[in-house]
């Protein structure tokens, strides 16, 4: 499956790099004109923009670049997806747009998951510059880590 | 103005070597029965705190004033009891009043204005937004660098090196945030967790924190038939930390959070651009990626 998705990448890619080519659209500072679309966004049709490794369309197609998929509507929201071909493979796969107006993507990478103490940001009370906390009393500021801090500042 | 140099918790701070902090200064007020510090890097000069902390402790004063339950004949008071109605009363508790319902509205009710005696309580939005009036009122006074901390709700600006003295190891100019800690609820002497505010564009500014049992949050489980707090009753969240764009959102959901439980996190990490650090009642840790190493 990977093999197959990365020859078709790569020959969608090739294919699409020339009409672009052909069609001298002008993409971003590379000087090379193109236009791709990935393995990923099977039917989608629609075109990307390419940032191709090297000068020359077609050598950049087999000698590898960052190809940019077209943008597909999912339900958890637009999607666009970006690979990396080195030498006919597929090396990365990076997401270049999750969501615009819709939320759900957000709710995915955001939700609030279970983790151990030692996996959060950890925090030395002598290297912080303030403390958060749920509402002290005047009475138990006095003895808070905020009043040494303060304290420390006065 | 608290003095606070003979407090137990000093000596931590000669641990640390001097120069490897930027160097701040600090003053404190009471007021809504806790106590405000604000912090400015050294380079403000002495004058410009202490100018800077009038201002403040003046708005915060005027705003208990108007909405504290605490004092018998403040607005909020007259309105519980209900001498006056909400149409006539002032246009600060009518705004106020009107946000928090609101946010009642955006949290499908587990932020709730109204205890379930009926009576209109706005404590859990009053310091919030009272943090956020004194941020304004910082900025136009022209500060760019504060960090104001109301009893454990925290605003920043800018960066605690936004000043000529440059701690060591940080680059003039650089864009370091505001180092907070969050207290462990288990033991209020040690840290649970740390987040950086502020310091560069796009950062969050604001970390507020609501607790199941403390005094002040003014919290009840929503859809709850007596006055019971969350503590004391079926909260699944001993302490829920939240960092947001503005302070106001930030203690609304923490509070929202600990009142609604699961369903409420949930909706409020899909719902709003926050970070979230949730510590269950048995201590265990729900976190978004923010709060993650």
């Amino acid at each position: 499956m990977r093999i197959r998705a990365a020859v078709s990448a790569a020959l969608a890619s090739a294919g699409i790099l020339l009409a672009g080519w052909q069609s001298g659209t002008f993409v971003e500072d590379t000087g090379s004109a193109a236009a791709s679309t990935s393995a990923g966004t099977a039917g989608a049709g629609s075109s990307g923009s390419s940032t191709a490794g090297s000068a020359g369309a077609g050598a950049a197609a087999k000698a590898g670049g960052t190809y940019a998929g077209s943008v597909v509507k999912t339900r958890f929201g637009a999607v666009q997806v970006q690979i990396t071909v080195k030498a006919g493979s597929i090396t990365d796969v990076e997401a270049l747009q999750l969501t615009d107006d819709d939320r759900k993507s957000i709710q995915i990478s955001n939700r609030a998951a279970p983790l151990l103490r030692a996996e959060v940001l950890a925090a030395q009370s002598a290297d912080v510059q303030t403390i958060g906390g749920a509402t002290v009393t005047s009475d138990a500021y006095l003895n808070s880590l905020q009043a040494a801090i303060d304290a420390a500042n006065l | 103005m608290l003095r606070t140099s003979d407090l137990p918790g000093a000596a931590l701070q000669e641990s640390v070597p001097k120069e490897s902090r930027p160097t701040l200064q600090a003053r404190t007020f009471n007021c809504m029965g806790t106590v405000i510090s604000l912090t400015l890097p050294s380079a403000s000069g002495e004058d410009e705190l202490v100018a800077a902390t009038a201002v403040v402790e003046r708005l915060f004063a005027g705003l208990d004033e108007t909405f504290s339950l605490y004092r018998p004949e403040s607005e909020a008071s007259r309105l519980a009891r209900a001498e006056i109605k909400l149409p006539d009363t002032s246009e600060d508790m009518r705004r106020l009043y009107a946000d928090a319902v609101g946010w009642r509205l955006a949290t499908e009710g587990a932020f709730n204005p109204e205890r379930p005696d009926g009576v209109l309580d706005l404590s859990g939005i009053v310091k919030g937004h009272a943090i956020q009036e004194a941020g304004t009122s910082l900025l136009a006074l022209g500060l760019r660098g504060f960090c104001l901390n109301a009893g454990g709700d925290v605003l920043v600006s800018g960066s605690p090196g936004s000043s000529s003295v440059v701690p060591a190891g940080v680059a003039p100019g650089s864009r370091e945030p505001w180092r907070a800690g969050i207290v462990d609820p288990e033991d209020r002497r040690t840290l649970i967790a740390g987040y950086r505010l502020g310091g560069q564009a796009g950062a969050k500014l604001a970390l507020a924190t609501s607790g199941s049992a403390e005094r002040g949050d003014h919290i009840w489980t929503a859809g709850a038939g007596s006055l019971l707090r969350t503590g004391s009753a079926a909260s699944v969240f001993r302490q829920v930390s939240v960092a947001a764009a503005d302070i106001v959102t930030a203690d609304v959901l923490a509070t929202a959070i600990v009142a609604g439980g699961l369903p409420m996190l949930d909706r409020a990490t899909d719902g709003w651009d926050i970070e979230v650090l949730a510590v269950r009642a048995g201590g265990e840790l729900l976190a978004t990626p923010g709060f993650r190493r």
